[in-house]
């Protein structure tokens, strides 16, 4: 599937993708949609970066992040070294890597968005404890936002299904595509 | 505490320590220390709603506070909340057991979170109060027994878990069928409000309704491996480590007639005509071929995976005779069961990690080294063969004497008989592992401290559940009490439904 023409494709297609699984997302709760099915459309986009790229290039475009470091030197004070990495991290990325740094890079594996979501769509029903109803009783708060209508628990609920089901796709299409 | 916290709280307590391990996923040491705090709440969660239910009666909470035939419903009484304590209870020495009884590959792959989910799952059968929802929490079940059956991959444990899910999936199928059977007549899932139709007994379509049953029986039937459908069980529980065949072993089939039970006292009550002979039938039958294939046997787990098989029978002949006395006895019987055979798969599990062998032909001796794992052994079989003063003694006589009180002599003979045969199968791990010499004495094995310290650490569980069983033995009268009350409690549907649908 590494043709020159889906690759480019895709990479026109991807954002598209994710930002029509995001509308699905927030409209799911009155109309057709949701977290689950926008989570799998969402996925789409990850699927097929992966047919045309390979895992590893969708691991590096999207789920990684590499960080600059460096030691601390002898005598810099604690606030000087952050702003210093902050610095090397936000601004300079494009420039060489100067001598005596290290470049670390954190991954965001497939099962911690699992767990993530589980844990968003779990706790989003413990809200209503604290307003003495049972679980899971929804929660809608007076805001009316321009396009997300309005916010509530479950939302929430349905943002923890969307990480849910990314991250299993996700985790099945590296494991398959690793075979 | 609300009700509405307290029936959640046995299944968050599992579920949010099964989200900490996910996300703790590289560092066991710290998931193992989640998993020891969610058990330990889990315990905790359980024996509150317990003592909540023996005070105020059913409880009742309807998930996103949708009223009850619509959305989804969690109740307690005491059997539900008994069966939860049970499972934590074993949890606990399952738990214990697998800090040093169970090998670092498999804790890395995920035992532990598999193990919370697993037990959410159980929490979740004993208190939904819906039977779709039934269906997906034995989904949750049986996603996790299969995950924890072929967890590490040998190749036996990947046989008896392919033969295990083959037929559970079967079973879920025929579930489904019946839930959607039972939806299409009367239009409701929900356990109390098909139980006040049925009591009402004025629905155009009841006299359907054992159509719908006859979907449960099979499907339960497989689930909980009473005869035909048994023969999976012993293919599949002694494949996988001690600390995995221990908790499904002790516990799952139970959480199956656990369901029968709740089915057949609240909605196909109609339908018992037809379904206790049968029942009664397949009790015995369970019974006698479950300890007939025990006493083939050679090796040492699935001596004890032959008896779940005849020990189910027991619970089934309970609710067959459907007396209160009976019911009582089949909730004693379970709860006593559960305890038991999850001591005596620990047990084998502590002489196989001794000895390296479940094997009876390679073990022996084990009494002149271990004398007081051979004492532990001891009491555990005897209770589970009924002796007195021991707690199988008095689920059995609770039976026993509900089967002659009702005219059902061959039943009680039969359960009798068995108790003998079972005794046998005990007598001959005794013999074989514990009394009889070995034959080629193992050359002596330098013993690290740390080695030494492994094995004192595995007895901790196995000294933990004889506790509770000699409680149970010795001190029958409270518990004996309870399992009555929870007995009339399901006799009475009148007080579930009316918490339900207040």
């Amino acid at each position: 599937m590494r043709t020159v023409i889906f690759a480019t494709a895709i990479r026109i297609l991807t954002p598209l993708f994710l930002l029509f699984s995001l509308y699905i997302l927030f409209r799911g709760h009155n109309n057709p949609g949701g977290g689950f099915i926008g989570g799998l459309i969402g996925s789409i986009a990850f699927i097929f970066h992966t047919l045309a790229r390979g895992p590893k290039d969708t691991v590096d475009t999207f789920l990684s992040l590499t960080l600059r470091i460096a030691d601390r030197m002898p005598g810099q004070s604690r606030p000087a070294y952050l702003s210093q990495m902050l610095k090397a991290n936000l601004v300079g990325r494009k420039k060489e890597l100067p001598d005596q740094w290290r470049q670390h890079s954190l991954r965001l594996r497939p099962l911690f968005l699992i767990a993530l979501g589980l844990l968003i769509a779990v706790s989003s029903g413990t809200f209503s404890f604290f307003r003495g109803e049972p679980y899971m009783t929804a929660w809608w708060p007076d805001t009316h936002l321009p396009v997300l209508a309005s916010l509530g628990t479950p939302l929430l609920f349905d943002t923890g299904i969307y990480l849910l089901v990314l991250g299993m796709v996700l985790k099945m299409v590296f494991t398959m595509s690793r075979d | 505490m609300h009700p509405n916290l307290l029936l959640l709280l046995p299944l968050l307590i599992p579920l949010y320590g099964a989200i900490a391990c996910l996300l703790c996923w590289r560092w066991i040491k710290l998931q193992t220390a989640v998993t020891a705090a969610s058990q330990l709440a889990w315990t905790a969660a359980a024996g509150m709603l317990l003592y909540h239910v023996l005070g105020q009666g059913v409880l009742a909470t309807q998930i996103g506070n949708w009223p009850a035939p619509f959305g989804i419903t969690l109740v307690a009484d005491i059997f539900g909340a008994l069966m939860v304590l049970t499972g934590t209870v074993t949890g606990l020495a399952v738990f214990l057991f697998s800090l040093p009884g169970l090998d670092r590959a498999r804790k890395r792959y995920g035992y532990y979170p598999l193990l919370l989910f697993l037990q959410m799952g159980v929490s979740g059968v004993c208190l939904t109060g819906d039977i779709f929802n039934l269906y997906v929490w034995f989904e949750v079940l049986l996603i996790c027994c299969f995950a924890l059956l072929s967890l590490g991959s040998t190749r036996g444990q990947l046989e008896g878990a392919i033969k295990y899910v083959t037929i559970n999936f079967l079973a879920s199928g025929l579930l489904l069928t019946g839930v959607g059977v039972l939806y299409s007549l009367f239009g409701a899932l929900n356990l109390a409000a098909l139980a006040q139709m049925v009591q009402e007994a004025n629905h155009p379509n009841l006299s359907l309704l054992p159509i719908a049953g006859v979907f449960f029986i099979v499907g339960f039937g497989i689930k909980a491996a009473v005869f035909p459908m048994f023969f999976w069980l012993p293919a599949s529980y002694h494949t996988p480590p001690i600390a995995v065949s221990a908790f499904i072993g002790g516990l799952i089939t139970k959480v199956g007639i656990y369901t029968l039970v709740r089915l057949f006292t609240t909605v196909f009550v109609v339908s018992l005509s037809f379904a206790l002979p049968l029942f009664l039938v397949l009790a015995g039958l369970t019974m006698v071929i479950g300890v007939i294939g025990a006493a083939a046997q050679i090796d040492f787990r699935k001596i004890l995976s032959f008896h779940i098989i005849s020990q189910i029978g027991y619970m089934l002949m309970g609710l067959a005779l459907y007396t209160p006395l009976a019911l009582a006895g089949t909730i004693f019987f379970t709860l006593h069961n559960v305890l038991v055979k999850t001591n005596l798969f620990l047990i084998s599990g502590v002489v196989a990690q001794a000895e390296g062998t479940f094997a009876l032909k390679k073990l022996g001796g084990l009494y002149l080294r271990r004398p007081f794992l051979a004492l532990l052994f001891f009491l555990s079989a005897l209770s589970l063969a009924g002796i007195p003063p021991l707690s199988g003694f008095w689920g059995k006589l609770m039976l026993a004497k509900a089967g002659f009180a009702s005219g059902n002599y061959l039943i009680a003979g039969t359960s009798l008989a068995v108790s003998l045969v079972t005794l046998f199968s005990m007598t001959k791990i005794w013999n074989e592992v514990f009394w009889k010499k070995k034959k080629k004495p193992a050359p002596p094995v330098k013993k690290t401290s740390t080695d030494v310290l492994r094995q004192r650490l595995l007895y901790l569980p196995v000294i933990f559940l004889m506790l509770f069983i000699l409680l149970m033995g010795l001190y029958a009268a409270p518990v004996l009490m309870l399992a009555e009350t929870a007995a009339a409690q399901l006799l009475h549907s009148e007080t579930y439904i009316k918490a339900v649908l207040k």
